[in-house]
């Protein structure tokens, strides 16, 4: 038996028509018919997703200007080239993904595990290439200040991005909170590239890149509990 | 969809005559009862009117509606499994799985074919053989790649090439393959 033979067979039972109760439809339409007024529907993704790269954007640099501005300053111009424009094109890329999760029915280009490793991947990798000063001081201490600071600023940047797609309807509430962590991580890691002046490779490597990772997992969780409750 | 969007009335009417049908049999499909499909179909329904601007005109319509369908079930199974497991600790009765026994006669011949096959290859060959999706939409309602579709469709004709080609199987549920 062939693909083709296959095909044939299924095209012909799936050709049965399936009957409703004429009186269920009808129920259907008038429960919604009291409350069916116009409705504006959602901006294109491209527009979305830019407003969401925006936010992120005007989070971290707020960040920085109250913590200040020295990890920038101490950076080449290769260096801030190639970090800021790493995390530009992930940001937008989990922008993206984000909206695509909250609107029914989008094109998913990547998947949320998919998204989460090459953000690590590629973050690790810029950092592996840029850094080489392999001293380990205050390893632990430094290291959860910068984390707390990042996960810190990745909150403003998860409710302001929630409440930019609060319009949206995720039909698949862990992975959205994982998309939506993701997001607001990289918010935090740009802050930490603009303020942390440690340029100790093992506490960027760790710690800095650490913030997707544990935002994106802190959304995933939040996305479940709120699945739970509803 | 985008005079449904509007406010328009008929058009509303006309689209849940259209695509009505289509969930319904989707759900009766998943295990349910017609009781059950009945129940859901309406509850899609509310979700859908409540989230209808969530849909963009020019992008596929299909997609959409069975995104939303999905998660209904998925919250539907949700709640049936914690009322079973809540009934089973307080009556502390034996292990017993969690179905829904549909009435006699309403499994028809599609089901009856694709029963070997795994939920989520059956839920692929559905959307594309009885809602005529294609594998782009088939993606986009579930949330996954076109690559990881198109595989689960490849597994699902290579287990129903074996059903149909083994021995003794050569007829359908019905009588009526080959």
């Amino acid at each position: 038996m062939i693909d083709e033979q296959v095909d044939e067979v299924l095209k012909r039972v799936s050709r049965t028509a399936h009957e409703v109760e004429p009186a269920l439809l009808e129920r259907v339409a008038d429960s919604i018919h009291s409350s069916l007024q116009p409705v504006r529907p959602l901006p294109p993704t491209w527009v979305l997703t830019g407003a969401l790269v925006l936010i992120c954007a005007a989070v971290a640099v707020a960040g920085a200007a109250r913590t200040g501005f020295y990890g920038i300053e101490k950076l080449t111009v290769l260096e801030r080239l190639l970090i800021f424009t790493t995390l530009g094109i992930l940001a937008w890329v989990a922008g993206r993904e984000f909206v695509a999760e909250l609107i029914p029915g989008s094109r998913h280009r990547l998947s949320p595990g998919a998204l989460l490793t090459i953000a690590s991947v590629a973050l690790l990798a810029v950092f592996a290439l840029l850094f080489r000063n392999y001293r380990t001081e205050h390893f632990v201490s430094a290291g959860i200040a910068c984390l707390v600071t990042g996960l810190l600023l990745a909150i403003p940047a998860a409710l302001l991005s929630w409440l930019l797609m609060r319009r949206g309807f995720a039909v698949n509430s862990v992975s959205a909170g994982l998309v939506g962590g993701a997001l607001a991580g990289l918010c935090g890691v740009t802050m930490l590239e603009l303020h942390c002046a440690n340029f100790q490779a093992l506490h960027v490597l760790v710690w800095h890149t650490a913030v997707v990772s544990v935002s994106a997992a802190a959304g995933a969780l939040l996305g479940w509990a709120l699945c739970e409750v509803a | 969809m985008a005079r449904y969007q509007a406010g328009d009335f008929p058009a509303a009417t006309a689209l849940i005559q259209r695509i009505g049908p289509q969930l319904h049999r989707f759900f009766l499909a998943q295990f349910s009862s017609r009781a059950d499909a009945d129940d859901l179909l309406q509850e899609t329904w509310l979700r859908i009117h409540r989230v209808r601007h969530t849909y963009r005109p020019g992008e596929p319509v299909l997609p959409w509606f069975y995104a939303i369908a999905r998660r209904v079930r998925i919250d539907h199974f949700r709640r049936a499994s914690r009322t079973t497991a809540r009934e089973r600790s307080l009556e502390e009765a034996p292990d017993v799985a969690v179905t829904f026994p549909r009435e006699e006669g309403e499994l028809d011949d599609l089901e009856a074919l694709l029963a070997p096959l795994s939920e989520s290859q059956r839920e692929v060959i559905r959307m594309m053989k009885v809602a005529g999706m294609s594998l782009e939409e088939v993606a986009r309602a579930t949330s996954s790649s076109v690559g990881s579709v198109k595989q689960k469709v490849h597994r699902a004709y290579r287990n129903l090439r074996e059903q149909m080609s083994a021995p003794g199987l050569k007829k359908g549920p019905s009588g009526g393959l080959p």
